[in-house]
């Protein structure tokens, strides 16, 4: 790969995962949710393998912990689903309710249903991740 | 429009038809891709409707699409691309353990290793004296057991 | 309550799937989780058996706005069936020694599916927990990584995602006909619309069921398949996935399009007719044992689709008892397929017993129940042919049993390890099915009462009277 296009694929990670997490948080009312971001942000991972290569790539990003990030997301998206058992609402209920006020932390609001779309984020970037670099790895080992 | 989706779903459907009969399991896999991929227009094309998006506050005159096949169209494709990812990782260990993705070459290898199965129980068999005439003639033709398992399971 | 078997199992899916399944505390640990989601599904059976059906609507939105989790007797009672197969098998694997470090959190991912796919009351959510425990089964037939299950998990999984696309395929145009996706609002429009319009649904559905259930022109995946891998895998698939088939025909065919299901019951006769008579004959041409069981459970299929041809309550209640029976003898003679002991003898003597319907074995209770649909259907053929599959199958279960262990020393597919008798508490975990197996044929009350109980969930429309 040239010098420029390593270049830009290392510029090009930030402002994509900026996306993704954009797309994350405003997914509970606006076009969006935890599965595409996950998917823009892996794809920005996938532009690092192809461009970068796979051992620099590694050295990069956390991508060992690929495997329990997914399973971290999973257990949040899991604990929002099922925690509201324990008081007795249905399963998936979301906190404040509609028509309740909501936190908000700059224009950010706080809702649970904002928590289960980083959880499947979390998931979603973990797997693809996972994969992506299960597969990048064989190719680099099948010469040997 | 609707005749435009029915015309995408069909061809999709039958090109990823015509992969899954390849004999490289790569194909099968881009045709499974595809079949999903044809299911998922299939599940829009179900709730197709005019209007805006469905997202709170709605508009004035009142008609939004419909949002649930939308929702629907976004799980399935969820699924389909876990099941994707599973399906190459599965090629990718049937490669590196056949060194091949064909499948006739993989019939192959499963005849061959149905066959050494079989062998051996034909030869544990043998070792037991038994008294029908059959069994005993099979016994007296193990004297030299391999051509002759051999050609038994050819029989069968 | 409703939610506590489903929440045991995703969780504990999610914990192990950190941990080294291989660690015998872990495993254990999974079989503690599975028991407990056990517990709490009979727990919750109780409930819902005694009382009315239990339903809880996801978000608290209104009921067919909202996705429904709901247990009526005929989920419960495949809910239990499948996981208790998954324990017991998950059990065998446990004691016999765990090859691979996320054998058990598949397990327990497989039965957050069984589990959500017996109890919801929305057909889009079905789909979804169908698929999460047909991937757990596809990474299980893989299980051992030799080559044989690598590509025995191949053709498993490109052959049953043909099905669950059929599937998908047929819930987007059942949602575009009725405007619906919970069951009970889709079984309340289906039959305003006018039927030459959903036929076409009610077929794809039937066939993707078929395609799980391993039915004769679908059948060609499932002895490569259940030969292919480990005898827990092939307990598990046949014991507790096949009964999504089972569950599937009986609840999209029989709760929500019975109209089509009553004028293609000649069909599903003939299909049944063909089923059991490929699979018995098949079963008596093989030789090795994985061989006879897997084409017998194609024959064995074919009876609940019989069942299922004959309609009306006898009909439906004889193929759950088909289906739950036939998943306990599967279970346990996959499960013996490698033991050895004069314990496992008579053990799988007991589930060949029960396959062929010999009292006092519980396949008799279920071969009669069927014999008592057929005389309601007052088909002389069909009983002939019901007879005809018993001598079959009687046949070949005998023979293979003469095979398997009145020969002393036949090496069980490549394993020398395992000759002389097998540790005893894996031989306890057969023998208990077998006793399971006998008690239910002894004592058949409350199985009949519970299968009754189930078909009568089922809208009591009479085939004959939409024919």
């Amino acid at each position: 790969m040239t010098i420029m296009s390593r270049h830009v694929a290392r510029l090009l990670l930030a402002p994509t995962w900026m996306v993704a997490l954009a797309v994350m948080i405003k997914g509970y009312a606006d076009t969006g949710d935890g599965f595409s971001a996950g998917i823009i942000a892996s794809l920005g991972v996938l532009l690092q393998y192809l461009v970068v290569g796979t051992r620099e790539t590694t050295q990069l990003l956390p991508v060992r912990y690929a495997r329990e990030a997914a399973q971290f997301g999973l257990l949040i998206a899991l604990l929002v689903t099922f925690i509201p058992v324990l008081w007795g609402d249905p399963i998936l209920t979301h906190y404040p309710r509609p028509g309740e006020s909501v936190t908000h932390l700059g224009t950010l609001e706080l809702l649970t249903a904002v928590l289960f779309d980083v959880g499947v984020f979390l998931l979603v970037l973990g797997v693809a991740t996972g994969v992506i670099d299960l597969i990048a790895r064989s190719r680099e080992r099948r010469p040997t | 429009m609707t005749l435009v989706l029915a015309f995408s779903i069909a061809v999709m459907f039958g090109a990823g038809a015509y992969l899954l009969l390849k004999h490289d399991l790569i194909r099968v896999v881009a045709g499974m891709v595809l079949i999903s991929n044809a299911a998922n227009l299939f599940i829009m094309s179900a709730g197709l409707s005019k209007g805006s998006a469905a997202i709170y506050p709605l508009p004035e005159d009142g008609s939004v699409s419909d949002p649930l096949v939308q929702a629907m169209t976004l799980t399935a494709i969820v699924i389909s691309f876990g099941v994707s990812a599973l399906l190459l990782s599965l090629v990718y260990r049937v490669y590196q353990t056949h060194r091949s993705v064909d499948i006739e070459q993989l019939a192959v290898a499963e005849e061959v290793e149905t066959r050494q199965r079989e062998e051996a129980v034909a030869e544990a068999e043998e070792e037991v004296p038994v008294a029908e005439e059959e069994e005993m003639a099979l016994a007296e033709r193990g004297a030299n057991p391999v051509p002759v398992s051999v050609s038994e399971s050819e029989d069968r | 309550m409703l939610v506590l078997p489903l929440a045991i199992c995703w969780f504990s899916a999610v914990g192990l799937a950190i941990l080294d399944g291989r660690r015998p505390t872990v495993a254990w640990t999974a079989v503690g989780a599975l028991t407990a989601a056990f517990a709490s599904i009979i727990v919750l059976a109780t409930d819902v058996i005694s009382g009315q059906p239990q339903q809880v609507v996801a978000g608290g939105w209104l009921p067919g706005v909202g996705i429904v989790l709901r247990a009526d007797a005929l989920g419960i009672l495949f809910a239990i069936v499948s996981l208790g197969v998954l324990l017991a098998a998950l059990l065998f694997e446990t004691l016999g020694g765990v090859r691979s470090r996320s054998f058990p959190s598949l397990v327990m991912f497989l039965a957050t599916g069984l589990t959500g796919l017996f109890l919801t009351g929305d057909a889009f959510n079905f789909y979804v927990f169908f698929e999460i425990s047909m991937i757990a089964s596809y990474v299980l037939t893989a299980y051992g990584e030799e080559r044989r299950q690598l590509r025995a998990a191949a053709i498993f999984a490109v052959v049953n995602l043909l099905g669950s696309v059929l599937f998908l395929i047929a819930i987007a145009a059942l949602y575009h006909i009725t405007g619906r996706l919970d069951l009970f609002g889709i079984g309340a429009r289906i039959t305003e619309v006018p039927s030459r319009t959903v036929v076409l649904s009610a077929a794809l559905v039937f066939v993707a069921f078929s395609v799980k259930l391993g039915l004769f022109p679908f059948h060609f995946w499932l002895a490569a398949v259940y030969t292919g891998t480990r005898p827990a895998v092939a307990a598990i698939l046949s014991g507790a996935v096949a009964n999504i088939g089972a569950y599937g025909l009986l609840r999209f065919g029989a709760e929500l399009l019975p109209r089509e299901l009553g004028f293609s019951s000649p069909a599903l006769l003939v299909i049944g007719s063909a089923s059991i008579l490929y699979g018995g004959l098949q079963a008596l041409s093989r030789n090795t044992l994985p061989e006879v069981l897997a084409y017998s459970s194609i024959g064995q299929a074919g009876y609940i689709l019989l069942a299922l041809g004959i309609g009306e309550q006898v009909g439906y209640s004889a193929a759950v008892l088909f289906a739950i029976v036939n998943s306990l003898n599967k279970g346990l003679l996959f499960l013996s397929e490698n033991l050895r002991g004069w314990l496992v003898g008579a053990a799988f003597a007991v589930g060949g017993f029960s396959v062929a319907g010999v009292p006092p074995a519980a396949g008799f209770v279920s071969k009669a129940a069927l014999f008592r649909a057929g005389i309601a259907e007052g088909s002389v053929l069909l009983i002939i042919l019901i007879f005809l599959g018993g001598a079959l199958s009687f046949i070949y279960m005998l023979r293979s049993y003469q095979r398997r262990f009145w020969v002393p020393e036949a090496p069980p597919d490549g394993q020398p390890a395992a000759h002389g008798s097998s540790p005893l508490r894996v031989r306890a975990i057969v023998v208990a099915l077998a006793l399971l197996v006998i008690a239910l044929g002894v004592w058949p009350e409350p199985l009949l009462a519970l299968s009754r109980d189930a078909a009568a969930v089922l809208p009591p429309v009479s085939v004959e009277s939409a024919r």
